[in-house]
């Protein structure tokens, strides 16, 4: 009875035991071409990332390295009932909602461009990344020239400035110009999987350029378009160089990220300073996982590829 | 005759588009190129174009041995940079997009973190740490550091990218009795392609426009990249900003990065032509 | 197969590991060697180079020590930034430190600083201005040498105010006037939000006799004098006497509305008449320059002091050679040899206002040294840059200030940082 049931048993035993053996490899594979890559990020950044999770719990002044003291969410509750910190964060969101829509609508015209030229296509490529290469502090330091009035321009008679709207919108274009070719860069990459045997065919099913365009390259370049929204949304939340140098945070345009250098390095206070990081670091932590949320499956990681 | 003029009007509509990304692109750099051609005579005078231009700018940063120490730093560090985090970026976001594996998932979101807390809370403890292991003004001390800040956007458009190639056409090349190697190298290697140097250039440029860093963990210039350099030149006087010195700095050192851009943007071309995929 | 790819890649990628870290610690390496002790100064990029400065000094050394010169970032912040993060890491690479004169108390009570004392005090302030001197010492304690001083004057354009005004009643008047003949009108001065406008407050304010903080820094006090010095800026900058970028202005834009023919009177830093002279001869041929106006009429202004300062770090190796490089680096000859350079580093020597050379560059040598006389350090505390970055943005832009308001705003937030509460805007 035994012998004659078991060879089957056996055969199968023997192949579940080569598929598992298979997903081993697979897995061991898997985890050695991620180690590098998690051994570097990690030695680089845990240590840091931990202790400034861990200051942020602390009265703390890096003149007195002595002298911290353990307060609890006190820093926290500091932060949070501050007039200040919710202005910058209001100016924050705005400038990170505003500019990262300009730059996904202009960097999707321009990535279109950049892929589709048919003349000097080398040309428009290469100087359509011009402005991302330009160094930021350098580039916002030329427009804050051009918009001074007198000096500059832009400017004329006018002084856009010295209040607080006219300001935001130049850090906003000063933003927008900057960034557009990082969206279209990555977006064009994504434009270059779209099989062009597929648009042929629906434009020959009497499909418009819109439709094609919303039917069938954008579901297509999903993932391309998440990940330049999301690593862009990030960047923007943090933004920096531009204000420091346009208005230094003056006329209220303080974004968090100022807020956070001016208590963390220029006041020395470790523990405000750290927990804005980490409030910061929250927020966009949040803003992330809406994407991901919002555009589902197209994260890496999630599924198995094919 | 009438696909003749169909092409050229089609040509002309599309020249008229390049020229609006042209002006888009090239208006602020322009005027940053005017700002360096100034003297201090036209600085001030608020009109685009330089009324005398002169070189004055080009020939002090020329004959600043400190800028063209950080030029060749800035070139070592960020190819070098450029190169590890595309390798280690390419093995793990292979693994991510094609390989089923435990803590596949933590991984992504873990990268995804780190590019997440701000940057200038970091600088301080990290300095600790690179005066500590004797990393600090250093190569390596800054290679690190753009390696890990640059390795979670790698990872994601990478896998993001390779999800998105029909691997199966591997398998078909190999019934049709191609090597694994030529399979890889004709098949899958052209269509991989575009996303690895798209990550190429938005990682070299990231870290050639690092500031922060730059300026936190280096003390000489042994290590001290062109941005750092450029917050060292002075004006005449204490109160005077050296304006055309920094704009031309700003002129010079976009050089390279067209010419990497130049030479890496042939690359991302159409991967699938007519022809690749069948059916 | 595909294991031992992998297998090979980790291998390549732990030999690029190995590599990097050899270099590293080659490069640590390379750093000893030689006899000699070096002195690691960190100076201000700006002076008349280094080589110019350091080449006699070391001569002088005759081999006992030798000076290398450091560059630092040229603005102020980026310097301080770096030092302290080096000085809280007891960094030992530094040794002579140039240091703006608003950190000197912020830096001794850290305990950064070797203080001077007994000879070495006696030498470093022999021969020195007093209000120098003051920059450098904190709770009656000398922590540095003073290099180099610096007071803002008041320049303006002879062919539009023929007489030098002596009141700030008199500027605004000269103004009043000029703008109602049509002629240029504007009165400049640095009131963006930044350091140079918490300058241009403390020298009103001062010269009004008030001031921020108490001696020891442990008390707030704003009064009706800190009103009074905020209804002047409110008043210039509604008075429609002041340039539209008023609130943007930092000294280059100051500098430009001179330049650009905008402006009839400024209050700026001495570098004016040299870079006025490279800029636009006319307008440098038409300035006028004297004492900051009287704020309080009949008291005469206390203006604001700049400069650098010279000071030991306390984790230095070698402190006592690294004192003698300093000083050989602020003596007569390269004193003036640093205000005759484009930098035009104000001597803090007496005897350097009195030799020829120095006499024929800077004309206004007397202004300078009477106001001198009367000037102020900005407020002396360790919390100054905390107080600074309160001042610059609460005041911030002077057109918005409500004189009895604003010095209340003042009053709590400065109270909050001594206390050390509240955030930082």
């Amino acid at each position: 009875m035994s012998t004659l049931v078991a060879q089957p048993d056996e055969a199968v035993d023997i192949a579940k035991r080569r598929a598992s053996e298979g997903k081993r490899a697979e897995q061991r594979l898997g985890m050695l071409l991620c180690a590098p890559a998690v051994v570097v990020m990690l030695s680089v950044t845990a240590y840091p990332i931990l202790y400034a999770i861990y200051l942020s719990f602390f009265k703390a002044d890096l003149r007195t390295p002595g002298n911290n003291e353990f307060i609890w969410l006190s820093n926290y509750v500091t932060v949070l009932s501050s007039p200040i910190w919710w202005s910058a964060f209001g100016i924050t969101m705005f400038i990170t909602v505003i500019s990262t829509a300009f730059e996904l609508i202009f960097g999707m015209m321009l990535a279109v461009v950049m892929h589709r030229t048919i003349v000097g296509r080398g040309l428009v490529r290469t100087s359509a990344l011009v402005p991302y290469a330009i160094v930021t502090v350098v580039a916002a330091f030329s427009w804050r020239f051009a918009w001074t009035q007198g000096i500059g321009w832009l400017a004329g008679d006018s002084a856009p400035l010295t209040e607080k709207w006219p300001s935001v919108w130049i850090i906003i274009l000063a933003e927008v110009w900057k960034t557009v070719p990082f969206m279209a860069l990555l977006l064009m990459a994504g434009l270059a999987l779209v099989p062009e045997d597929l648009l042929k065919a629906a434009s020959m099913d009497g499909a418009t350029a819109w439709q094609r365009f919303w039917k069938i390259t954008v579901p297509l370049i999903k993932p391309s378009i998440l990940v330049a929204l999301l690593f862009r949304t990030l960047d923007a939340f943090r933004v920096f160089d531009n204000i420091y140098i346009l208005t230094s945070g003056a006329n209220n345009t303080s974004s968090v990220s100022i807020v956070a250098y001016n208590n963390l390095i220029r006041g020395l206070n470790l523990g405000i300073g750290s927990t804005m990081a980490v409030l910061i670091f929250i927020t966009i932590a949040i803003i992330a996982f809406l994407f991901i949320k919002l555009f589902g499956a197209a994260a890496p990681g999630q599924g198995t590829g094919r | 005759m009438s696909a003749q003029t169909e092409t050229t009007s089609k040509k002309v509509g599309w020249g008229l588009v390049n020229v609006l990304v042209l002006l888009y692109a090239f208006v602020p750099v322009v005027w940053i190129i005017s700002l360096s051609l100034k003297g201090g005579d036209t600085l001030n005078d608020g009109k685009f174009l330089p009324a005398n231009p002169t070189s004055d700018a080009y020939s002090k940063i020329f004959s600043n041995d400190d800028f063209l120490r950080a030029l060749a730093n800035s070139i070592g560090i960020c190819l070098i940079s450029t190169f590890i985090a595309l390798v280690l970026g390419t093995m793990a976001a292979y693994a991510i997009a094609r390989l089923d594996f435990p803590g596949k998932t933590a991984i992504v979101a873990m990268s995804l973190l780190i590019s997440m807390f701000p940057q200038i809370a970091l600088v301080t403890p990290l300095f600790k740490i690179e005066t500590a292991v004797g990393l600090f003004d250093t190569w390596p001390g800054l290679i690190l550091p753009y390696i890990t800040f640059a390795l979670p956007l790698g990872i994601y458009t990478l896998s993001a990218f390779f999800r998105e190639i029909p691997w199966e056409l591997e398998k078909a090349a190999k019934m049709d009795g191609a090597t694994p190697y030529q399979a890889f190298r004709k098949v899958i290697a052209p269509l991989a392609m575009p996303g690895v140097f798209t990550t190429a250039i938005l990682v070299f440029i990231a870290c050639w426009n690092d500031f922060l860093f730059a300026i936190s963990l280096t003390s000489t210039n042994r290590a001290r990249t062109v941005p750092a350099a450029m917050s060292y030149f002075t004006g005449a006087t204490t109160f005077e900003k050296p304006t055309a010195a920094i704009a031309a700095a700003a002129v010079i050192i976009t050089i390279p990065i067209v010419i990497f851009v130049l030479f890496f943007q042939r690359r991302i071309v159409a991967g699938l032509t007519s022809g690749a995929v069948k059916g | 197969m595909r294991e031992r790819t992998s297998r090979r890649l980790v291998k390549r990628v732990a030999s690029i590991g190995a590599g990097l870290l050899a270099s590293a610690l080659l490069a640590a390496c390379g750093n000893s060697g030689g006899g000699v002790p070096t002195i690691n100064l960190y100076g201000s990029a700006s002076d008349a180079g280094f080589d110019q400065i350091l080449g006699p000094c070391n001569a002088a050394a005759k081999g006992r020590y030798k000076i290398v010169g450091n560059l630092i970032p040229s603005d102020a912040d980026s310097q301080r930034e770096q030092f302290v993060r080096r000085l809280a890491a007891r960094d030992s690479g530094m040794d002579v430190l140039g240091m703006d004169v608003t950190w000197t108390a912020e830096f001794a009570e850290a305990g950064w600083l070797r203080e001077l004392t007994g000879e070495k005090k006696q030498q470093a302030t022999a021969g020195v201005l007093q209000p120098p001197i003051d920059t450098a010492t904190w709770k009656n304690k000398l922590y540095a040498i003073p290099r180099s001083t610096n007071v803002q004057l008041l320049w303006y354009r002879k062919s539009l105010v023929p007489q030098a005004p002596k009141t700030w009643d008199d500027v605004l008047a000269v103004s009043k006037k000029l703008k109602s003949e049509g002629k240029p009108y504007i009165i400049g001065i640095t009131a963006a939000q930044y350091e140079g406008y918490v300058v241009g407050f403390n020298t009103i304010l001062s010269s009004l006799g008030g001031t921020v903080v108490n001696k020891d820094s442990t008390k707030v006090t704003v009064d009706a004098k800190t009103v009074r010095a905020l209804s002047i800026l409110k008043n210039l900058a509604t008075s429609g006497l002041a340039s539209k970028s008023l609130s943007n202005s930092q000294e280059p834009e100051v500098f430009a509305q001179m330049q650009n023919g905008e402006a009839a009177i400024t209050m700026n830093w001495p570098y004016v008449l040299s870079a006025m002279r490279a800029a636009n001869k006319k307008v440098a041929a038409d300035l006028g320059v004297t004492r900051i106006p009287e704020f309080a009429p009949g008291v005469p202004a206390r203006a604001t002091l700049g400069g650098l300062n010279y000071a030991i770090s306390k984790y230095s190796k070698h402190p006592d050679l690294a004192f003698e490089a300093a000083m050989c680096l602020r003596n007569p000859a390269n004193q003036l040899k640093g205000a005759l350079s484009p930098a035009g580093n104000v001597p803090t020597l007496k005897s350097v206002y009195d030799q020829p050379e120095f006499v024929k560059a800077y004309p206004m040598k007397d202004d300078i040294l009477a106001e001198m006389k009367t000037a102020v350090p900005r407020p002396v505390t360790p919390l100054y840059q905390n107080i600074s970055t309160i001042v610059s943005t609460t005041l911030s832009p002077p057109s918005a200030i409500n004189p009895d308001a604003t010095a209340q705003e003042l009053k709590d937030k400065i109270q909050q940082a001594i206390d050390g509460k509240g955030i930082l805007p």
